[in-house]
């Protein structure tokens, strides 16, 4: 049934990487004569290839990492804005809020609540403090649509009026967040991740680890879309909600769990990503917001598979352009494939145009 | 069908969605067990309104809803479809994206064990949809979707189903198909209510029918009573004999 289903979205996909690739490789011979012509990026490719590491395919490798962690953020983004048509501006603020509740618990410095007089020292171990920040952020996502989200909806508040509580809620999180852990980034893990040389690439077993991690949670929320009762229903709501409540679907359940889960894969992909650029700052997931929306429109608004190639694609580009351009750019770069793709797939690479009547 | 239960009721509904204004001024409506009834109005009149008002997706000001003697007023659509009610909604009544069988499972949510044999009945009354079930609902023509729609609703077995006008969009042939559809699935005793802007051809196949005006249930009487009604005629049916 998958494969049926999603067999022209996957050659769509497969075709867009296609061209990335021979696009590339183009780009990668002409950059090659480039190179030997400027001294600086003869330095870049001297101190890179002293490893004996390939600077474009090291890149290349580090976008389909930083991929995978902006998926596991957008996908939420992308569930939310599905079943219940707002753009939640402050979902950037759950990807941060889960890393800085795990550093609260693991790391061994003094850490204390805001306006309470006494510190302490939880300091588990980051196996344990992990899961337990996950947990807590999956709470706070249930708290939020309780206490916030699923009032306005019951009283009928437009969507507009909802994005701007949601950048409200975003502007007020990070500075809560400011706050109680301070301006600087934190480290969740003070130990060095080694790396290791795997061919042209060069990779510490954190980031493999996190890798995994992050596929396989991408890979339970597909399972759970496609092939459990509850995910055909959450894909029903996002299609017509009206449809889905006269079918017998309770709505307001099945979006309070779309929040728990987007909450939890933010918080997920917080951690993974504080632990992958080795910190994080109190606002870092509030920069990523941007991303994020370029990767959930890329891959077709709402389409829950869409999030996930827009992140690849967002990651790829964003990490190779730092190759020829200077990295100061490549968030700007992959923004500038955002707006070539939807003119020339409007719906995004994963939307389908909708059949009238 | 005088001497049959009075399975739903209806009584001076007030309702409306704008704050202030209403569409209904009191309408009521009584059905039997078993009853094919067609709800026919001018446009305006409050015809799906009132549909909708029974199904809960309008708010209910005043009056009330009884179903089989149990108040329903202002229920939430998963509490009536788990009392027996199904709702086709006239536009927007499939799930786009899901497929055939898909669309049907979410028909079923709330009987989820009785899937299966659900699909199965279905299948017997909607061969092709099982031999399309994998196929997107997106990608259906508008009489197909209605057809998915018809069976969504049919597989909580519903004693009680509500049509917000199925045949409209369709072509003359499929309006047909539809009108002997709806008779068939209330011969196998399912009440059904249906809104129709068609009013001759769905009073053909009517048990009862009611003229809705200016959101109040004008008059009541048979099918046949009401295509010879001068005044419907007049109204409704134009002057053109059936």
């Amino acid at each position: 049934m998958l494969a049926t289903l999603d067999r022209r979205a996957l050659l769509r996909a497969a075709l867009v990487f296609l061209i990335a690739a021979v696009g590339i490789t183009a780009v990668l011979t002409m950059g090659g004569a480039a190179e030997a012509a400027t001294a600086e990026t003869e330095a870049v490719t001297t101190t890179a290839s002293s490893g004996g590491t390939n600077l474009l395919i090291q890149n290349l490798f580090n976008g389909i990492v930083f991929g995978l962690l902006l998926a596991l953020a957008s996908v939420g983004l992308s569930l939310i804005y599905g079943t219940t048509g707002l753009s939640n501006f402050a979902h950037g603020e759950m990807v941060t809020f889960g890393a800085m509740i795990t550093y609260f618990l693991a790391t061994p410095q003094e850490v204390s609540f805001p306006l309470l007089p006494f510190s302490f020292s939880v300091n588990w171990p980051f196996w344990l403090a992990a899961p337990v920040g996950i947990a807590i952020a999956t709470g706070f996502g249930w708290i939020q649509d309780k206490i916030i989200w699923s009032q306005l909806r019951r009283r009928r508040v437009a969507m507009v009026q909802q994005m701007i509580v949601s950048i409200g809620l975003s502007l007020a999180l990070v500075n809560f967040i400011q706050w109680w852990m301070g301006g600087r980034p934190v480290r969740l893990v003070t130990s060095i991740d080694p790396r290791n040389q795997y061919g042209p690439i060069s990779v510490g077993n954190v980031t493999l680890i996190s890798m995994a991690i992050a596929i396989a949670a991408i890979l339970g929320v597909a399972f759970f879309l496609q092939r459990t009762r509850l995910g055909r229903a959450t894909r029903a709501v996002s299609d017509n909600p009206a449809l889905a409540s006269a079918s017998g679907i309770k709505v307001n359940s099945i979006i309070r769990i779309v929040w728990m889960m987007a909450a939890g894969l933010a918080a997920l992909g917080g951690i993974l990503l504080a632990l992958y650029q080795q910190g994080i700052g109190f606002d870092d997931g509030t920069k990523l917001l941007m991303m994020m929306f370029a990767a959930v429109t890329l891959g077709g608004l709402g389409h829950p598979y869409g999030a996930l190639v827009g992140s690849l694609i967002i990651g790829i580009v964003a990490e190779v352009s730092t190759v020829w351009l200077p990295p100061d750019l490549k968030f700007a770069t992959a923004l500038g494939i955002l707006i070539i793709v939807l003119l020339v797939r409007p719906q995004g690479i994963l939307g389908k145009p909708e059949r009238v009547g | 069908m005088t001497d049959k239960p009075v399975i739903l009721n209806a009584d001076n509904l007030i309702a409306g969605y704008l704050p202030g204004i209403n569409i209904l001024n009191g309408c009521s409506m009584e059905v039997k067990e078993g009853e094919l009834i067609g709800i026919i109005g001018p446009n305006g009149a409050g015809k799906s309104t009132f549909l909708k008002a029974l199904f809960g997706l309008v708010p209910v000001r005043d009056g009330s809803v009884t179903l089989g003697g149990e108040d329903i007023t202002n229920l939430r659509a998963d509490e009536l479809v788990k009392r027996g009610v199904g709702f086709v909604p006239q536009t927007n009544n499939v799930f786009p994206s899901l497929t055939i069988e898909e669309n049907l499972e979410m028909g079923a949510y709330q009987a989820s064990k009785n899937f299966k044999k659900q699909l199965k009945r279905i299948g017997d009354l909607f061969p092709v949809l099982i031999e399309r079930k994998n196929q997107r609902a997106g990608s259906l023509s508008g009489g197909e979707r209605q057809m998915v729609a018809m069976a969504r609703a049919l597989m909580m077995d519903p004693h009680v189903l509500l049509l917000d006008e199925p045949s409209a969009g369709l072509s003359p042939a499929r309006q047909d198909e539809t009108f002997v559809r709806t008779r068939e699935i209330n011969k196998t005793g399912v009440t059904v209510i249906m809104v129709e802007q068609n009013a001759r051809r769905c009073l053909q196949i009517c048990d009862r029918g009611y003229v809705l005006d200016q959101g109040t249930s004008a008059y009541t009487a048979t099918g046949q009573e009401l295509l010879k009604d001068p005044k419907v005629i007049e109204l409704y049916l134009g002057t053109l004999g059936a």
